[in-house]
């Protein structure tokens, strides 16, 4: 099926999506589409700017309730520690809310799931988010806690410091699901879930056109779905033109005698839509699925 | 012409779509926001999506139906079986069941970590009271804070043993707070460096003992080893039990990348990795209370054979904790 359906993808948008199959405990095996780097680094980035405002709002607070006689001292370790907690807190805290997604992944269509299919546990959520302190934010502390200035010893620290935050934010790119070492710890990984609508269906009960079964043994499924998404597009004279043609390839291959007039193009596909999918779905029945026309059709000449 | 597919479209539409609605809902606003005859519905109205989308597989060739459904499961599916409870309720599972039945799993792993300080301690002891020119090559700087061989006892005892007590805020909050990070900088690096196969885990863990073996020299040629011993206990055995603890969980996640059994090593390491998490998280919580102790309670108390008793009393609470907490079964997903 991912096979299927991926071809399509490639031939109309021009997209590979890394897919990877989980199997849900009713048994049923979904695709379910890898986040990408830049879908995952913008998502990050949202959230971050989300904890990043969170943050200074409560510096602005603190600092207007700490002001009368308190020293600077105290006000920067309880923001300190405040925003250490918010930000570990933040991520947990949307994660379970709202089944594995923060606001930043939400807006991005990106879940967090159980890599095998079972239910996201809360353990998990927990460990991957801490585990998110020791891929960034302590080496990063750490990097810019030692001067960097001085030679010899300070140098290379701050130099190691820096090579493990890079290290690790590098690691999504070298295994096939993207994993960080978060989601590796945790058994999860990031997923994208795009929001698709139910259309209407194309199929249409009466037509003027009849095709005979050999005229429909021309295609299989690969060309019948593409031309379902041509069917789906929305109406536009560049639309209207692919139709035209499509509609002129069709006629030639299946030896459609007679001449399609412009205004009756639209009507021709869905018929010829409606008629090829009824033939190919009552031979799928009977066992006999065609990948697209260069497979060999059960009735052929 | 009737299609068969038409056909089992129009008899589940209606069902794919309040299904749709309610997920919908859900992603918005949350679990809550449903009525009792919906939650009810839910998993019902997913089981039928699923196997809605199983037929349509093979009987549909309506690449827009299969790919909604798709969809539409997928995300039932995370409805159905995403996490339930807050993160209050998690916390507190964790600390009830989850941290404590960590430990309890981890007991070869504790006693590794906790021989690889003891060598460490041995180590510096011996190396440092023959000869305390040793102290400052094993000692960095900014951990002496000033002491060394040129401390006097007299020195040790009334700014270190004895010092006087700083005050509430200083105490508690900045100092705590310091050390605080400190340790849980160190507790996390030993945690997170069991993923090269715990060999540097085990160096950090002996490393932090030879620190502290150095300071018993340093303490014990001036006559000053019992004062010390108390003065570092108070904290110390739940700091250092803290940090036993992170070197365990690094040594689960090593064992189970260096010899993974009959799983993969992502498998493997995915399925240890959660109670691993478990032991780092759950010590920094330690470390938290350790800080607390030492920025601000072992001034407050300044007599040896108290800090001695509040020390052990430490050791024997945090021990009856891991030992009985969340002993007995549960239902439901482990957290």
């Amino acid at each position: 099926m991912a096979q299927r359906l991926d071809r399509i993808n490639r031939l109309l948008d021009g997209i590979t999506r890394n897919r990877r199959e989980i199997t849900t405990p009713e048994g049923v095996t979904l695709e379910v589409d890898v986040a990408n780097h830049g879908e995952r680094l913008v998502a990050f980035l949202i959230d971050f700017l989300f904890w990043m405002l969170a943050t200074v709002l409560l510096f602005l607070v603190l600092g207007l309730t700490l002001l009368h006689g308190v020293t600077g001292s105290v006000t920067v370790t309880v923001v300190l520690f405040l925003s250490f907690l918010l930000r570990n807190l933040y991520f947990i805290h949307f994660e379970l809310q709202s089944q594995g997604a923060t606001p930043g992944k939400r807006i991005v269509n990106l879940k967090v799931i159980d890599r095998s299919g079972g239910p996201l546990l809360p353990g998990a959520i927990v460990a991957r988010n801490l585990t998110r302190e020791v891929e960034i934010f302590l080496p990063l502390g750490l990097f810019f806690a030692v001067p960097k200035i001085g030679v010899g010893a300070e140098f290379w620290t701050a130099a190691s410091y820096f090579g493990w935050a890079v290290a690790l934010s590098a690691l999504p790119f070298f295994n096939r699901d993207h994993l960080r070492a978060g989601d590796l710890i945790a058994g999860t990984m990031v997923i994208s879930v795009p929001r698709r609508a139910l259309l209407a269906e194309l199929a249409e009960a009466q037509s003027r056109f009849v095709f005979n079964r050999k005229q429909l043994d021309a295609y299989g499924a690969f060309e019948l779905q593409v031309l379902e998404e041509l069917l789906r597009r929305p109406p536009s004279p560049d639309t209207q033109m692919m139709q035209d043609q499509v509609c002129e390839k069709i006629r030639r291959k299946i030896g459609w005698e007679e001449a399609i007039p412009p205004a009756e193009t639209l009507d021709f596909l869905k018929a010829f839509y409606t008629a090829e999918r009824a033939h190919l779905e009552r031979e799928q029945q009977f066992g006999r699925y065609r990948a697209d026309k260069n497979e060999p059709a059960a009735t052929g000449p | 012409m009737t299609l068969r597919s038409a056909e089992f479209r129009r008899n589940r539409e209606t069902a794919w779509r309040v299904l749709d609605d309610l997920v919908s809902r859900v992603e918005k606003k949350g679990l809550s926001r449903l009525s009792a005859a919906e939650l009810q519905e839910l998993p019902l109205l997913y089981r039928t999506a699923a196997s809605s989308l199983s037929v349509a597989r093979s009987i549909a060739l309506d690449r827009n139906l299969i790919l909604y459904l798709e969809g539409l499961v997928l995300r039932a599916f995370f409805v159905v079986y995403g996490p339930r409870i807050g993160v209050l309720e998690a916390l507190g599972g964790f600390l009830k069941h989850g941290f404590p039945q960590a430990v309890r799993g981890a007991g070869w792993h504790i006693l590794l970590a906790t021989l690889a300080i003891a060598a460490g301690i041995a180590i510096g002891y011996l190396m440092v009271l023959p000869n305390e020119a040793w102290f400052s090559l094993l000692v960095p700087e900014s951990m002496a804070g000033g002491r060394g061989p040129a401390s006097t006892a007299e020195q040790l005892r009334r700014t270190e043993i004895f010092a006087p007590w700083p005050g509430f805020v200083d105490s508690f909050v900045v100092f705590a707070n310091f050390l605080f990070r400190h340790n849980a900088t160190i507790g996390i690096m030993t945690f997170g460096l069991g993923v090269f196969g715990g060999v540097p885990t085990l160096l950090l863990l002996g490393y932090q003992g030879v620190v502290l073996g150095a300071f018993f020299a340093l303490h014990s040629n001036r006559g000053l080893l019992v004062d010390f011993i108390g003065w570092v206990s108070i904290h110390g055995v739940t700091e250092i039990g803290a940090l036993i603890l992170c070197g365990a969980g690094g040594l689960v996640i090593a064992e189970k990348i260096l010899f993974p059994g009959r799983y993969n090593r992502l498998d493997s390491l995915a399925m240890a990795g959660k109670a691993a998490a478990g032991l780092a998280g759950g010590a920094v919580l330690m470390l938290f209370v350790a800080g607390l102790i030492e920025g601000g309670l072992r001034q407050l108390i300044a007599s040896t054979p108290w800090r001695l008793a509040i020390g052990a009393a430490t050791g024997a609470l945090w021990a009856a904790y891991f030992l009985s907490s969340g002993r007995r079964g549960r239902h439901g997903p482990a957290t």
